[in-house]
């Protein structure tokens, strides 16, 4: 460890830190644009300027490594002055409308900008004029004369992605950042290049220009698109959850995520979700009602049938504590052991894209196999569909996958699994008429991940909580509360219906809009 | 689709050895490249670079962007480039570019009908001392008057 002090106080610092690592450390605020921790150094931005005793001249702290006993202050006129006027060469050619730009709010540049009253220009000449809305691919889109060429989406391409689709390109003023003859950046973690641009130039598609951040709150979860769990950041408020960013944790995700981990959040929105308890007989159409009636319903249904003919389908979207719960109410209620589950592609499960995403889309896998094993269920699954032929199983309960569209045979076991009499199906997802057989049958609206507390399992077995949970829909339960409501305890205490404080928000009704 | 010939691929491959990385080779690469596809770059020519380089297509752009040896348009047969730099410009460079464009009538950075003749006006080519100069593709005239340009331009 190395002592230091900064801005007067004392601090002890590992070896080979530089000065922007010990003020971080120290929680020192430091004005900096191109640095980011994840990434190479560049000492482009300028802005990191502070003076160290000793040393006639500033330095950026970016890149100079502490020594011994090193005195580093960035509180000093020189250092505010020489910020100030880096600060202006910065603003010579961005535009100072803040007001309209997406970024505002969150903007590096404007909250250094606001701090040194840098509303004027000083500079006479006019601003270079460069390429506004360009599409930078599917998700991103590029504002160049937003850039302040800090170089860290570049740099992230480089050395994250290794994707090399950003460059800087022509020279002096007219420099900037692009893709190679326009080509698509269309790598699965172009979104992060957005998260890390420190000013307006790179936004999202799909968030630009939909929602002030100020307007916005922030809740910590796990993302459900594969078994690494990465951390996440859901910006959402009282119209809907908004977007998706990752949350640094150096044991699971660092601080990226997958563009496809994003999308998922939209799928928690009310025009893909199931929204009311469902029911059919034979060959009736479609009846709707309150879940928790039906719910009710189902499960006097499956304890009308012999005991032993029960049979509970699990897959591995659902949290330790629901598997826990269901399994222990289907045990006692049923006593029967015929507890299956399934996986998505096997032949996927064990890919790995060399960053992040995983071929397994389970975020919960190992918690499944866990109580699985603990529990001693073994049952495979010909033997139920052995059990189900012969009529030796006629009640199935299903906690179906809360994204079917990781499970491409899901149609297809669905229909093997309503030969059974009496077919329960929790679900966060409506369910098409054609993937189920005529019989008794009851859909059961789950709630998503975003609403719902619990642990998931990463593929390490890092056990992660999914935070404090939303409301989306209201109607929605969880698989523990269908295991209550299985064990016959719980309607009596509960009057009111789930969720009825609740209002259905307005922006739910309709799809998110593109660019 | 641009390919570079045998000779040029075997001096592409042997300056990709001869630095430490081979980033450091698309400078000579490039003018090879811009000398076979009749003095300018397409971004077809970066395409087979970064093919033949193995090196993202971006970063062999981000040099062509930056430098004007690189023409990124075609150019005549002869390629003229007047030095506008500072003693030039004091020394009447930018008139004497002026002058030449009025006498051939083209317009800077074009070619002429006859294909011929394009003009451009650059940085300093570090021929101070003789102001005002211009480059006429490899070779140097220099303490150029008006005049005495268009005569060499006409001679060629």
């Amino acid at each position: 460890m190395l002592k230091c002090t900064i801005n007067g106080k004392q601090y002890a610092v590992p070896e080979g830190a530089s000065i922007i690592e010990a003020f971080k450390l120290a929680g020192e605020s430091l004005a900096h644009y191109c640095w980011h921790p994840a990434l190479s150094v560049a000492g482009v931005c300028r802005m990191c300027m502070v003076s160290i005793e000793g040393n006639p001249r500033l330095q950026i702290a970016c890149n100079t490594m502490v020594t011994e006993g090193m005195v580093i202050s960035n509180q000093s006129h020189a250092v505010k002055d020489s910020v100030k006027w880096v600060l202006d060469f910065h603003l010579i050619n961005h535009p100072l409308d803040c007001p309209i730009c997406d970024q505002a709010g969150e903007c590096g540049l404007q909250d250094q900008y606001m701090m040194f009253g840098k509303y004027t220009p000083e500079m006479a000449m006019p601003k270079q004029r460069k390429r506004k809305v360009v599409s930078l691919g599917d998700r991103v889109v590029l504002d160049s004369e937003r850039c302040i060429l800090c170089s860290r989406c570049v740099r992230f391409t480089e050395e994250i992605t290794k994707t090399h689709e950003l460059g800087i390109f022509h020279r002096g003023d007219r420099s900037e950042i692009g893709t190679f003859n326009d080509r698509p950046l269309n790598n699965n973690y172009s979104l992060n290049t957005v998260d890390i641009c420190p000013v307006g130039a790179l936004t999202s598609k799909k968030f630009r220009f939909r929602q002030r951040v100020w307007f916005l709150k922030e809740k910590k979860s796990i993302c459900p698109g594969c078994c690494t769990g990465c951390n996440i950041k859901v910006s959402y408020n009282s119209k809907g959850v908004f977007r998706v960013k990752p949350d640094c944790n150096p044991d699971v995700n660092g601080y990226w995520m997958c563009d496809e981990g994003r999308d998922l959040c939209e799928k928690t929105q009310s025009v893909d979700r199931l929204l009311k308890g469902m029911s059919k007989y034979g060959e009736e159409k479609w009846q709707e009602g309150p879940a928790l009636k039906f719910a009710k319903q189902a499960c006097d249904d499956l304890s009308a049938l012999p005991s032993s003919s029960v049979a509970l389908v699990l897959t591995a979207q659902h949290t330790c504590e629901e598997f826990e719960a269901l399994i222990q109410s289907f045990k006692s209620k049923f006593k029967s052991k015929k507890v299956y589950y399934w996986v998505n592609r096997p032949e996927d499960f064990h890919k790995f894209d060399g960053l992040l995403l995983r071929g397994d889309r389970n975020p919960n896998t190992v918690g499944l196999l866990q109580i699985l094993e603990r529990e001693g269920f073994k049952s495979t699954w010909s033997e139920l569909l052995s059990d189900l032929s012969s009529g030796a199983t006629q009640g199935v309960i299903v906690a179906a996958p809360e994204f079917p569209s990781f499970y491409p045979d899901f149609s297809e076991k669905l229909y093997e699994l309503s030969r059974a009499k009496v077919l329960t199906c929790l679900t966060s997802r409506p369910i098409k008429d054609r993937e189920l057989l005529p019989g008794q049958r009851w859909l059961i609206p789950l709630k998503s991940f975003l609403e719902k507390e619990g642990t998931f399992i990463n593929y390490r077995g890092v056990q992660q909580k999914l935070g404090t949970p939303l409301e989306l829909v209201p109607d929605a339960m969880t698989l523990s509360d269908f295991a209550r409501i299985l064990s016959g305890d719980w309607l009596e205490r509960q009057v009111e219906p789930l969720g009825s404080q609740n209002v259905i928000n307005e922006f739910m009704k309709t799809p998110m809009r593109g660019l | 689709m641009f390919r570079l010939s045998k000779k040029g691929l075997e001096f592409v491959q042997s300056e990709m050895k001869r630095y430490e990385t081979k980033r450091s080779a698309i400078i000579p690469a490039l003018y090879c490249a811009q000398n076979e596809n009749d003095g300018w770059i397409s971004q077809d020519v970066i395409a087979h670079l970064s093919e033949v380089m193995e090196l993202p297509a971006s970063q062999i752009h981000e040099v062509f962007e930056f430098y004007t040896m690189f023409n990124k348009r075609p150019v005549g047969k002869n390629h003229v480039q007047v030095c506008c730099n500072i003693s030039c410009a004091m020394n009447g460079g930018r008139e004497l570019a002026d002058h030449i464009l009025k006498e051939f009538s083209v317009n800077e950075n074009e070619v002429t009908s006859d294909g011929k003749l394009s003009v451009s006006r650059v940085e300093c080519l570090g021929s101070c001392g003789t102001a005002p100069m211009m480059q006429v593709n490899d070779d140097y005239y220099e303490n150029l008057t008006p005049e005495r340009a268009v005569e060499i331009l006409k001679d060629l």
